[in-house]
């Protein structure tokens, strides 16, 4: 039998260069910085750092910081949908700048769109005046973090399913109608399939950029303990206070769990395409 | 199921694709729509299928009015050109596909569906690629799958949209020979568009040649062929020769030629051109008469199997004649590169040139169409 062979005769030449590039490469800007992060935490030692990252506040903070970006990622994937769906599907003046606007959370300082969004939602701002009186607080409550995160992370799922959208062939769909589909079963089983990896591609972007997003929600959020207070705020804090194991321990239990589901995420992807040969 | 097109009009723009179209196309037949690109064939197709609408005139199928009925209520199977399955389904699913999305009171069973698509695959004879996904069939097989997955729902109307147009020459000539089998055993109405002459000759019951939005000319294939009604059919159907000259008093003289042509007998001196197949030409080795053979030199000899084309070069102005004869008559009397001989047409047919000449004589040439058999 022959030994299982890593490198494979291919026309394509540089395989050698190119992956050792890519190895260093990601080595360099991923994993040593990550890896400095675990060494730091594990100085604790193991009863420590479990009683650091297992802290009641801590708790709260993970349930927060994952809960709010799940269901921000989750809105995204519907609406961004719908946005996409409009940009690719009709024509309309000031369409194009309807396309720039998306980018924008892109581009705007995250720190910009929070203290927007904060002097929007607060109890005497534009909206915020209309909503309390029915008894909506949005600005420095869970809630106000979810608007946030929902606004920087916008443009993912647009952008991800807008090019799926724009290659779909409009015969596919005519012939489902010629077949006696009606719209809702064209959507149904002929163009959602065919957007659905993008979708979840664009979720998981989404997603693990709501986890990570510090600046915009830490204005809007009010920061209380226990109820608006995000893990990477936490981290900050423990920072500031010079305690550098603990923000790392707290790090590192943020990392595996984000790692953890993304690659679950990814998991589920394969699956969805495995089924489409 | 008849279907009667009664006034259709139909404009892109400042684009007329439909002008004022009336065909009746009776049931049972498979029916081609010929013509270049843009002719507006494709456009008819798409009308009749409900995926395009028209701005005037009417559709009926077997007497009922159907040209404001939805495409999903036509009942009509419409095959396209790039197959356009579901690339996420199997096989089996995308035949399925029509059946499944029935209302749930019309819809059969698991059991019928299973059966109906088997009984498809069989028809096609790919039965044993259910359970693929399109991405890993040949074109020939993925449009094999696109009809079947129309036949599914028992359309009344079959409509076809240059189905054979994306594959190769061998499996376009397979499958179409499949399609005409086929309709024989169904008979279902169908129509079918293609800008490809041998195509529409070999398959069709009734072809329907078009050019700019309107119809030249039905007919059986034999009657297209062999008496065009326009000059435009003439030329797109077959190779020709084409020679211009001058209708005067029933007679045609095109340059040494002189032909009786009594349709014109009121003709003066008008602007005439006349074609003829280059299997409808004679070679004599001798003159006959001073004004019925042209003189020419062989100039290239090509044999294509069955059938030998000669390229000639005319004696009195250098201009370029195809003759076609088989193998045999070539083997009885071979010409060689060079050989003076008397072109005889054997079938001319005379149009009057309806734009009056701009140059005061035309001078006569012979003319080899490229785009031919």
């Amino acid at each position: 039998m022959m030994p299982p062979q890593l490198r494979q005769p291919s026309v394509l030449p540089g395989f050698g260069l190119t992956l050792g590039f890519t190895v260093a490469y990601l080595c360099l800007i991923v994993l040593i910085p990550l890896a400095m992060a675990f060494l730091e935490a594990f100085q604790l030692g193991w009863r420590e750092f479990w009683s650091v990252v297992s802290a009641p506040r801590v708790m709260a903070s993970y349930r927060l910081t994952f809960g709010a970006a799940l269901l921000a990622a989750a809105i995204n994937t519907g609406f961004g949908l719908i946005v996409a769906w409009v940009l690719v599907r009709y024509h309309f003046p000031g369409k194009r700048l309807v396309d720039a606007l998306v980018d924008l959370p892109f581009a705007l300082p995250t720190a910009v769109a929070g203290i927007t969004l904060t002097t929007l939602y607060a109890g005497n701002g534009w909206l915020g005046q209309f909503l309390k009186p029915l008894g909506i607080k949005i600005a420095f409550t869970p809630t106000g973090i979810i608007v946030a995160l929902v606004f920087i992370s916008l443009p993912f799922v647009v952008r991800t399913v807008q090019p799926v959208l724009e290659d779909l062939e409009a015969e596919v769909e005519e012939a489902a109608a010629s077949l006696g589909a009606d719209r809702w079963q064209i959507f149904q089983r002929v163009i959602f399939p065919a957007i659905r990896p993008a979708l979840l591609t664009g979720f998981t972007l989404a997603f693990a950029r709501a986890i990570g997003e510090y600046g915009s929600v830490i204005f809007i959020a009010g920061n209380l303990p226990m109820v608006s207070e995000i893990t990477p705020l936490l981290i900050v804090s423990k920072l500031e206070q010079y305690d550098y194991k603990g923000a790392a321990a707290v790090s590192v239990v943020m990392l595996i769990l984000s790692f953890i589901l993304l690659l679950l995420i990814n998991l589920l992807q394969r699956w969805n395409r495995s089924r489409q040969a | 199921m008849s279907i009667d097109i009664r006034g259709l009009y139909k404009r892109f723009g400042n684009f007329t694709a439909l002008d004022h179209i009336d065909l009746k196309i009776p049931a049972g037949q498979l029916v081609a729509l010929l013509g270049p690109s843009g002719c507006g064939k494709t456009t008819l197709l798409r009308i009749i299928a409900g995926l395009e609408t028209a701005d005037q005139g009417s559709i009926w199928f077997d007497g009922q009015e159907t040209g404001s009925r939805h495409v999903r209520e036509r009942r009509v199977g419409f095959v396209f050109q790039h197959y356009a399955l579901f690339q996420h389904m199997t096989v089996f699913e995308n035949i399925a596909f029509g059946l499944r999305v029935r209302p749930r009171k019309q819809r059969p069973s698991e059991t019928q569906i299973r059966a109906k698509v088997h009984e498809l695959l069989a028809l096609i004879q790919l039965e044993w690629l259910a359970e693929r996904y399109p991405s890993q069939l040949s074109g020939g097989q993925r449009q094999r799958i696109a009809l079947a997955r129309a036949l599914a729902v028992e359309p009344q109307v079959l409509l076809l949209d240059e189905p054979f147009g994306a594959l190769d020459t061998k499996v376009r000539k397979e499958l179409r020979r499949w399609l005409r089998r086929l309709h024989d055993e169904i008979h279902v109405t169908s129509v079918f568009v293609t800008h490809d002459q041998e195509e529409a000759l070999e398959v069709s019951d009734q072809i329907v040649v078009m050019n700019h939005g309107r119809i030249e000319q039905i007919g059986t294939p034999e009657a297209v062929y062999d008496t065009p009604a326009t000059p435009f059919v003439y030329q797109f159907l077959g190779n020709i020769n084409l020679f211009h000259g001058r209708a005067h008093s029933g007679w045609v003289r095109l340059g040494g030629l002189r032909v009786q042509a009594p349709e014109y007998q009121d003709a003066q001196h008008a602007p005439a051109m006349a074609y003829v197949r280059p299997h409808d030409i004679d070679l004599l080795r001798e003159p006959e008469d001073s004004d019925s053979t042209l003189p020419a030199t062989v100039n290239r000899i090509a044999i294509l199997g069955s059938l030998v084309r000669l390229e000639l070069r005319q004696t009195s102005d250098g201009e370029i004649a195809e003759v076609e004869m088989t193998r045999e008559r070539f083997a009885a009397d071979p010409l060689q590169i060079g050989d003076l001989v008397f072109v005889k047409p054997r079938h001319l047919r005379v149009f009057l040139q309806e734009e009056a000449a701009t140059e005061a004589s035309v001078p006569m040439h012979w003319h080899g169409d490229g785009g031919g058999i």
